[in-house]
């Protein structure tokens, strides 16, 4: 009973994991920003993508991964620059031309990779004997990539000048700028920032399961929940929220019915919302 | 007045070349017959649409190219109005609307994947046109008062697990197996026919278990099915969900090795070859990786040099409606009409025909077709032909 307990515990960590990668650009750039970027799942998407034709190519797992973050990064510079800076006064603009670049995106993948779906081939096989315990290869490198990504991208938000400037804009954006901080350009940066991880999140979803061109709406459901979950612009609050909604979906599944999957993150997310209506550890502003 | 003669030539002559070129269509549309296609030829049905489609426009390319159909001495091309349902029912309900507000539109073929195509199947029985779906939940539309009109190039699961059941089980001498299926209302009555064919097939099924559409993580559901002394898994209905439910059986370790899939193609066990005991599936259509049966390796190449693709994993859908759009073009002929959806329905209600398979149709209008079974056992891919009666 405790060895199903514990490995059903890691199974809902892996999975925690890679939500909040995806949730970690979700609330910094819809909580601190204000952008309303649906088109972040399509940025997991094509991170999956680019790690998929680098492995395929014959190039190493962890190649693809740096691949896929950089790549997303530099997407994203690019929607920010020319698309997002031009709608951040009028959200609702933000949120159709988000719509639109989903539908673009998605046909012209499906255009150019086809509609199949693909698997990668994981860099890991096997599994790991840990006394009783058999944890599977690939999903614990997946967690422990997802936790190294969280804490290098915490440790960034508290000691380096960028991260202290995303900080204070976080604390007041107003105040932020009078003593200096160049707003927009690290709001440019916090989008950069977010579609990197996105792309990340992408490459280490292709390493455990399949993708296709239409494999961005779940991340982006789940990313948004965790942003509402742990509360807007919220980064520790996205990080306990992912984790939390890994498990509760994990141990729903194991001991509930696999049926109602995502059902349990919705009714957590209900009950969270209605006894800390700003979210697991959110403010009315946004806080890191 | 001989300079405003000079002037209105052009508009005379512009005048005659409209006429003659709207004469010319008006008498190519009275020599052509319009087959209505339906399929999400976007989004993620695409994968079974896409390539029914092309099996469809295969046929009809070849159909044209030796003469059209010939009914009542004469010959008609055949022209295909087609529409993509994009995946969603609203668009399938739409599609179907907007091809059958063509009244040149007497027989329809489409819709693979069920949530669409029951919903597109309403105004398409209404319309009362001839209808050839693909669809699972489609056997449950035929024989009911209202449907005489449907038909579905696919057998049903009952026809096929008739025969794919008991020849899997002594294969791969399977004794206790469990059913990891999608929760919905196709895939559950799917599980239910492959239950009690298995246990009558002296194969006992102590867990079932029902999935989200769309999970991508199967772990802690497949930890249901762990150490219960299980010798096999009949899993999923499409080819993702399947590898990934064979990929992290082998991730999480103490499942069975030896796999039984519902669904068309082999590729879900392609790359686990090695690990795996065995994999059974069931070829809907025919074995495209290794038959040497000359009439497949033939439609193969025509295929290749029709749609300049090489066949793959999804290719197989093509031949449903290949094959059908051939036996409507038969069926056209022996009823002596192209217009008139009851006569054709009746010749093709009962009708056998020898194409890439062997196809006929009962009196409810279900497909009695031949069926291979693709077999991946000791590292090795083979295919067993099935010949239902």
């Amino acid at each position: 009973m405790w060895l199903d307990l514990l490995q059903t515990a890691i199974d809902g960590l892996m999975v925690g994991g890679l939500y909040t990668t995806v949730a970690l650009g979700i609330t910094l750039v819809f909580g601190l920003v204000g952008i309303l970027n649906f088109a972040h799942g399509q940025m997991v998407m094509l991170g999956a993508y680019v790690a998929f034709f680098t492995v395929a190519s014959g190039m190493p797992f962890w190649l693809g991964l740096t691949l896929a973050a950089l790549s997303m990064a530099l997407v994203g510079g690019v929607l920010e620059r020319f698309i997002f800076r031009r709608t951040l006064t009028d959200p609702m603009a933000g949120l159709t031309v988000s719509l639109g670049i989903i539908m673009i995106v998605e046909n012209l993948a499906a255009g150019a990779f086809t509609p199949n779906p693909r698997f990668m081939d994981a860099p890991l096989e096997g599994s790991w004997q840990w006394g009783p315990v058999t944890l599977p290869a690939q999903r614990l490198l997946v967690l422990a990539v997802a936790v190294a990504l969280i804490a290098v991208f915490y440790i960034f938000l508290r000691k380096a000048r960028l991260g202290k400037a995303i900080r204070a804009m976080a604390q007041n954006r107003q105040g932020a700028s009078l003593v200096g901080v160049r707003t927009t350009q690290v709001s440019a940066a916090i989008f950069v920032i977010g579609s990197a991880l996105a792309g990340a999140a992408g490459a280490l979803y292709a390493s455990l399961y399949s993708i296709s061109p239409y494999m961005g709406m779940t991340p982006l459901m789940k990313g948004f929940i965790l942003a509402a979950f742990g509360g807007l612009g919220s980064v520790p609050g996205a990080i306990l929220a992912g984790f939390l909604l890994g498990m509760s979906e994990s141990f729903g599944a194991r001991y509930l019915s696999a049926a109602f999957r995502d059902g349990y993150g919705f009714v957590l997310l209900i009950v969270v919302l209605l006894v800390l209506p700003n979210g697991l550890l959110g403010t009315r502003k946004g806080r890191i | 007045m001989p300079a405003r003669r000079s002037l209105l030539r052009p508009f005379v002559l512009l005048g005659l070349s409209s006429f003659f070129a709207l004469a010319s269509i008006h008498a190519t549309a009275a020599n052509e017959v319009k087959l209505g296609l339906l399929g999400s030829l976007t989004g993620p049905h695409a994968g079974w649409d896409a390539p029914a489609s092309e099996g469809a426009h295969m046929a009809v390319s070849e159909i044209n190219a030796a003469g059209g159909v010939k009914v009542a001495g004469k010959s008609y091309a055949l022209r295909i109005v087609e529409e993509d349902s994009q995946s969603k029912p609203d668009f399938a309900v739409s599609g179907a609307q907007k091809i059958l507000s063509d009244d040149d539109v007497h027989v329809m073929f489409g819709m693979m994947v069920s949530t669409p195509g029951m919903a597109s199947a309403v105004p398409i029985a209404k319309a009362k046109v001839l209808y050839v779906g693909g669809f699972t939940l489609m056997d449950s539309l035929l024989g009911k008062p209202g449907n005489e009109l449907m038909f579905r190039s696919l057998p049903s699961d009952e026809i096929t697990g008739k025969y794919f059941v008991p020849e899997v089980t002594k294969r791969l001498g399977l004794k206790k197996m469990g059913i990891l299926y999608p929760n919905e209302d196709a895939t559950r009555a799917v599980a239910k026919v492959y239950q009690q064919l298995f246990e009558k097939a002296g194969v006992e099924i102590p867990v079932i278990e029902f999935f989200q559409p769309g999970t991508t993580d199967f772990a802690p559901v497949l930890r249901k099915f762990q150490n219960k002394g299980l010798d096999g898994l009949f899993l999923g209905n499409s080819d993702p969900d399947t590898e990934a439910m064979v990929r992290q059986s082998l991730e999480l370790g103490g499942l069975p090795k030896k796999f039984v899939y519902r669904g068309g193609s082999g590729a879900p066990a392609a790359k686990y070859v090695d690990r795996i005991d065995a994999f059974a599936w069931q070829i809907l259509t025919r074995d495209l990786d290794t038959s040497t049966d000359p009439k497949v390796t033939s439609w193969i190449e025509r295929y290749k040099k029709f749609s300049k693709k090489s066949v793959n994993s999804t290719t197989y859908w093509a031949l449903t409606y290949y094959d059908s759009v051939f036996m409507v073009a038969r069926a056209m002929e022996a009823a002596g009409t192209t217009t008139d959806p009851k006569a054709i329905a009746a010749k093709l209600r009962g009708s056998a025909y020898d194409g890439v398979r062997r196809i006929r149709y009962d009196n409810e209008g279900r497909a009695h077709a031949d069926v291979d079974i693709g077999l991946i056992q000791g590292g090795k891919s083979l295919s067993l032909p099935v010949k239902v009666d």
